[in-house]
Formats: C-alpha cells, sequence, structure tokens
C-alpha cells in the first residue's frame, strides 16, 4: 500500500482529507458506527461496523500526535455526544432532583432518554 | 468529493433509533415540482429515500452551519433549511399538517453537532460547578462560597477553554471527604461512586475540549492542557480540609482520655 501525505481536518463528525497544495477536500469520512484501532508503530486505522476489513490507516508524525489523534477520533461521533449529554443529565438530575434539560425545553426529545438509544 | 457513501447509507438505515421521521415534501432543484419522500432524521444528518421501504436514501442534507425557517410559499406547511456560501442552496420541504410542520422545524433546528456540543458544555460545567459547591458545603467551610467557586460566566471563556470535567477520581475523593467530615448534611452519592451508571454500563468519558478549528496532520500535535488555575484550587480546596482535619485530629490528641 502506497502512503500519500494528506491535510487531515476534523470537522464534527467528519474527517476531512485534501491533497497538501489544495482548498477543497478530495474526501471526507463520516464518523458514525467505526472503531479506531492502533495499529503498529504511529499508525492508526478507521474502520466501519458495515465493512470492518476495510482499513483506512493513517501515519503519523510521532507516537503523540498518533495518541491525540486516537483520543480525538473515538469521541468525534454524535452519538457519543449523545450518550455524554445523557449520562450528566442523570448526574445532575440525581445531584438536585431537577432535569436540567428543562431550561432548554429539550426534556421530552426521544433522542435524550436513558435507554433509548442502545450502543 | 468523495464520501463514504456505504457508511453513510449503514447510519441511515441501521436500527439506532432515529430522531425524527415522516413523509415530507421537497422541492426539486431546477423544477419548482414537489416530490413526496421519506425523510429520516439522524444525529446531524438528514437523510431521504424514495419511498419508506427504500433500502438506501437517495441523498442526505447534513445539517450543519444552517438556518431552520418558515418560509412563503404557495405550498401549505412550508419550510425552509438555508445555508450560507454563495454556492449552497436552499432546500424547501413541506409538511403534511401544522403540527409536522412545527415538530420538523423544531428537531432540524436542534439537530446540528454544534447544538449539542453546546448543551454537553454547559451540563459539564453546571455539574462541575455543582460538584465544587458541594465539597464547600462541608465541615467548617461554609464561607462565601462565590471565592473559590467556579465563575459561571461562560461569555468570558472561550469554548476550547473550558476545562473537561475529570471523569471518576474526584467523586471518588469528594465522597471520602464528605463522609468523614463531621457536621456534613450532604449525603454522600453512594450510588456515583465507581464507575458505572445505575443501568450498569460503564461510564463514557467525557468529551474533551475540542478546538473550534480542526487539527492539522502537519502540525505538532498541541493537546489543549488542563486549565491549571482550576486543579490547583481544586487542590487548595481539599488541601485545607486536609489541613483542619488533621488539626482537628491532634487537637484531640491532647485532650486526656477519660
Amino acid at each position: 500500500a502506497v502512503l500519500k501525505k494528506r491535510l487531515v481536518k476534523l470537522v464534527v463528525n467528519f474527517l476531512f482529507y485534501f491533497r497538501t497544495d489544495e482548498a477543497e477536500p478530495i474526501g471526507a469520512l463520516l464518523l458514525e458506527h467505526c472503531r479506531i484501532t492502533k495499529e503498529e508503530e504511529n499508525v492508526f486505522s478507521i474502520s466501519f461496523v458495515e465493512e470492518p476489513e476495510r482499513k483506512y490507516c493513517f501515519e503519523c508524525d510521532s507516537k503523540e500526535q498518533c495518541q491525540e489523534w486516537i483520543e480525538a477520533l473515538k469521541r468525534a461521533s454524535y452519538e457519543f455526544m449523545r450518550r455524554s449529554l445523557i449520562f450528566y443529565r442523570n448526574e445532575i438530575q440525581k445531584m438536585t432532583g431537577k432535569d436540567p434539560l428543562e431550561q432548554y425545553g429539550i426534556s421530552e426529545e426521544a433522542r435524550f432518554q436513558l435507554g433509548t438509544h442502545k450502543q | 468529493m468523495k464520501l463514504n457513501e456505504r457508511s453513510l447509507a449503514f447510519y441511515a438505515t441501521c436500527d439506532s433509533p432515529a430522531d425524527n421521521a415522516g413523509f415530507l415534501y421537497k422541492r426539486g432543484e431546477r423544477h419548482t415540482a414537489y416530490h413526496r419522500r421519506w425523510f429520516v432524521l439522524k444525529g446531524n444528518m438528514l437523510f431521504y429515500f424514495e419511498e419508506r421501504e427504500s433500502r438506501e436514501p437517495v441523498g442526505v442534507i447534513v445539517l450543519e452551519g444552517c438556518t431552520v425557517e418558515l418560509c412563503d410559499s404557495a405550498e401549505e406547511f412550508a419550510f425552509a433549511i438555508r445555508f450560507g456560501g454563495a454556492k449552497s442552496r436552499t432546500y424547501v420541504l413541506a409538511a403534511e399538517s401544522q403540527a409536522a410542520m412545527e415538530s420538523w422545524v423544531k428537531s432540524l433546528s436542534r439537530a446540528s453537532f454544534d447544538y449539542m456540543r453546546l448543551v454537553v458544555r454547559e451540563l459539564e460545567k453546571q455539574l462541575e460547578e455543582m460538584r465544587w459547591g458541594l465539597a464547600g458545603g462541608c465541615g467548617g467551610c461554609r464561607g462565601s462560597p462565590s471565592s473559590w467557586k467556579l465563575k459561571p460566566s461562560g461569555l468570558e471563556r472561550s469554548p476550547e477553554r473550558l476545562p473537561a470535567l475529570p471523569a471518576v477520581l474526584p467523586k471518588e475523593n469528594g465522597c471520602a471527604v464528605w463522609n468523614n467530615v463531621p457536621g456534613a448534611d450532604q449525603p454522600p452519592d453512594t450510588s456515583g461512586c465507581g464507575g458505572h451508571d445505575s443501568e450498569g454500563n460503564p461510564r463514557p468519558p467525557p468529551p474533551p475540549r475540542r478546538r473550534a478549528s480542526s487539527s492539522e496532520a502537519g502540525s505538532a500535535g498541541v493537546a489543549a492542557a488542563e486549565s491549571p488555575s482550576t486543579f490547583n484550587r481544586l487542590h487548595e480546596q481539599y488541601g485545607r480540609e486536609v489541613a483542619r482535619l488533621r488539626q482537628d485530629w491532634l487537637q484531640r490528641q491532647r485532650v486526656p482520655r477519660p
């Protein structure tokens, strides 16, 4: 496999990649239902639930950079954000007896209910 | 631009619950005829299918940086998803009832990742302030809580610098302190101690602070540093508590036992 140098940008739950001298991205990966794996030295891969053998591999300049990207990508999905929100909501509710989402008028939304969204 | 379309289609059709779903009329790009499509909202993606039973979406609208507004149209119950930028198009949709229109406008305007991130950060901040408040309520530290409580003004703080809530550790320390300090009227959150929530699922770690701009592969990846003042203050707080307990204990040692 040939390694190509790319500029990579993580924006919300998308990973865009560019040729290093171009302003428009060549492509993007939606980061939902994906798995981030540390491969060999300085390399991580992204694979998707519906096609697990297909790995998008990225080689970093250092192991610190590699670790930083792995951490960031693992938390990049909307689904992860949703689980965090449900967790915090639950914690605050336990401590105060009040639902912190009421002030935003979103407490009834199905997407924030505990137990609605299984992993 | 290439996109991992299979993954998108999977996300659209997998059995994770949708945030909204239903028939909407979509106005065409070039011809202004409306076409009835089955729409599914998941996260910040609005997928549309030719028919409800279709196996793959016909298209998707990524709901970042858009506004959702009612619009004047010959079509009843019409609303628009509008994007900035010269080349961006506006999507005009129409629902089949007033209630459906209101429900869609509401869920679409809150669908963005940015909105979600805002709410999560807000809750994170609330939780942190609460934990500090509870720690201060123990023992004799009932002085003005505002002296060492986090100033809540989110306006002063840039979003990137919000300190991340430490995962489990301070909560376990917090339980120990509250249990030992005499006169503490805050019940220790024993259900919270430990790494699992009430459902027995391991807690997700808190989301990290995200840079508003994105990381670049070429840069020396600068990890966002913990705000030193937050931990210093926490450390100082616990330190004072420990010093006070120690003093109490030493004094009790000097008093001859009956």
